[in-house]
């Protein structure tokens, strides 16, 4: 029962999302072809190529062919022709996917890990000096939005004090391999990742920070500390494990935000990604790219909502009816 | 548990939220008519520093940036609170209204929610955004469609327990229609919740207004913040960007955390009722 609501939620959903796609450049005035490519795309592109996309999508006939032809594009993943690139939008994104792949990745493990560990530490000791210092820092640090705190980074740790490479995910013609290669890497995606955790670290330290501070009082640790464990194995093994789940959860549910933020932080590091990529499609009118990247993003998040959904109550038992509550999925 | 709105907001981080929002408001309503210049008009040299003539300096094409940072300011916080009105609004229409009235029409608000708080909100308005290419208004409905599901889930709880509530039994017995109940009874206690659904949805269109303006996914025509920074970010090898790049930055984060402060704040009061 559940299942089938949630399924049928996150079908519409989906749906939704899809036709947004159809339905916005429709809205505009004109040609189809014209408000879906821009005119930069009809100019640029041979009679022949345009006959095939009225083909494919049937721009000459109805509404609802129309939209027919465009959702079985969808579900071929055939996202359209990027004239920017000349190139299937796919096989587009393909290329700046493992970057922004490794940027989300390493994001997302150390702003979860240091959310969890901090907002542990920090609820554990409530109201003490150290907790009070930590709340009021990252409270004032999750305010900044993400690309003014790239912004911020950039500009002292590579212009003013240059310690890191400007832009970039390595440098062009190093020809480095090996070790070498690695390094670079590293080097180039040290600022655009502490940029990310450091905006988007917040969320989670005050959630742990609150669910630890609820806890403090609760039977379990007494005894814990009535059996004489240590205050760290209190901490970790028994406070910790009780916050553990939702705030794996909470990172799950937050990742649009974190997608939303590597969009951003990419423009301002011009990191190969594929934010670097929107901001491409964008300054080109290249709506077909542009579509792409963010229905991947959604759709991403959509599915890894699901998920978690359906998970929760496998991970958490104490919830019997997951209802994450609104503040969470928002 | 009519609450008096006076004791609200006395005292910590809630005070702190209020004044930096009255300051930026009193920026903003000054961008109306008092900026220096016209924001977009050729004003000076460029690449000048802050002076008497230009307290913030000007740019590459030596446009004023205090004029400019007044008239972000002006849509900024013109968008963040209409869209904070336009969602809070649909989500009482929609999410207390439906509870209210039942039946179908309850059901189909339920669905219309659980589908919409699905939807992250962030990469909608992105898509839908880019297409349209919004003015300030434009905006404003796009980011309300996106936001109103939170608000409307968050008043259906809180009618969902006043529904069964004394007062309300009452008045339904004494022959009250649903109106009325709803004007009378509902939408009066709802207001706590509602100002806190209002507060976060305001800060998320700051952030959102800024965020689509840096990407470049607005009305090219339009005064932002978030605009300034995408343009200072081009020329940091100059020293401009400690007048361009850091004051439109500044006051993104310290609307943000206004706004923040003052959700912070209500919170603690309603704890401590």
């Amino acid at each position: 029962m559940r299942i089938s609501r949630l399924l049928t939620d996150y079908a519409i959903a989906f749906f939704l999302l899809c036709s947004l796609g159809f339905v916005l450049p429709r809205l505009l005035p004109g040609d189809p072809f014209l408000a879906i490519y821009g005119e930069e795309a009809a100019l640029s592109m041979t009679p022949e190529m345009k006959a095939e996309i009225y083909r494919r999508f049937a721009l000459d006939q109805s509404w609802g062919t129309q939209f027919v032809a465009y959702f079985a594009s969808l579900l071929r993943a055939d996202l359209g022709w990027s004239y920017y690139f000349n190139a299937p939008v796919g096989k587009v994104m393909a290329g700046f996917l493992p970057w922004t792949i490794l940027l989300a990745g390493a994001s997302l493990l150390i702003s979860t890990v240091g959310g969890f560990v901090l907002g542990l530490e920090s609820g554990s000791r409530k109201g003490s000096r150290w907790d009070k210092g930590l709340f009021a820092g990252l409270m004032l640090v999750g305010g900044v939005p993400d690309f003014f705190v790239g912004a911020l980074l950039l500009l002292g740790f590579a212009v003013i004090w240059p310690l890191f490479p400007l832009g970039g995910a390595v440098t062009v013609y190093g020809g480095q391999a090996g070790w070498a290669w690695g390094l670079d890497v590293l080097r180039h995606l040290a600022l655009p990742l502490a940029s990310l955790v450091l905006a988007r670290m917040t969320t989670l330290y005050l959630l742990c920070r609150n669910s630890a501070a609820l806890l403090l009082k609760a039977p379990f640790l007494r005894t814990a500390r009535s059996k004489g464990c240590d205050e760290g194995s209190i901490r970790y093994r028994h406070l910790g494990r009780s916050v553990l789940l939702p705030a794996a959860t909470s990172a799950g549910l937050h990742l649009s935000h974190l997608f939303a933020g590597i969009l951003m932080i990419e423009v301002v590091f011009g990191y190969p990604g594929m934010g670097t990529l929107l901001h491409r499609a964008l300054a080109a009118r290249d709506y077909p790219l542009l579509q792409g990247i963010l229905l991947l993003a959604s759709v991403t998040v959509l599915g890894v909502n699901f998920f978690v959904e359906l998970l929760y109550p496998i991970l958490d038992p104490r919830v019997k009816t997951a209802c994450i509550s609104n503040t969470e999925r928002s | 548990m009519h609450i008096q709105y006076g004791k609200k907001l006395k005292s910590g981080p809630g005070l702190l939220g209020l004044y930096l929002l009255i300051f930026w408001a009193a920026v903003a309503l000054a961008g109306f008519f008092l900026t220096p210049y016209a924001p977009e008009a050729y004003a000076g040299k460029a690449f000048l520093p802050p002076s008497a003539a230009h307290w913030l300096g000007t740019n590459d094409v030596g446009q004023d940036l205090l004029s400019q940072l007044m008239a972000g300011a002006r849509t900024s916080l013109g968008v963040a609170i209409g869209a904070a009105f336009v969602s809070a609004l649909l989500g009482a229409l929609l999410g207390a209204g439906g509870t209210l009235v039942g039946g179908s029409v309850e059901r189909l608000t339920v669905r219309m929610m659980d589908v919409g708080l699905v939807i992250p909100p962030i990469l909608a308005a992105m898509l839908a955004a880019a297409y349209l290419q919004p003015g300030s208004f434009t905006l404003i409905g796009i980011l309300a469609f996106f936001f109103w599901p939170g608000t409307g889930r968050l008043l259906r709880s809180q009618t969902l327990l006043l529904r069964e509530s004394g007062p309300v039994t009452a008045a339904r017995t004494f022959g009250a229609g649903r109106w009325y109940l709803l004007r009378r009874h509902v939408l009066p206690d709802l207001a706590p919740v509602l100002s806190a659904a209002m507060i976060h949805d305001a800060r998320r269109a700051v952030f959102l207004e800024a965020g689509l303006a840096f990407l470049g996914i607005s009305d090219p025509l339009a005064q932002s913040w978030g605009r300034m920074i995408q343009q200072a970010l081009a020329f940091t090898y100059l020293d401009a960007w400690s007048w361009w790049l850091l004051p439109p930055g500044i006051a993104v984060s310290s609307l943000v955390l206004a706004f923040a402060l003052i959700g912070t704040g209500l919170e603690e009061t309603h704890a401590a009722d």
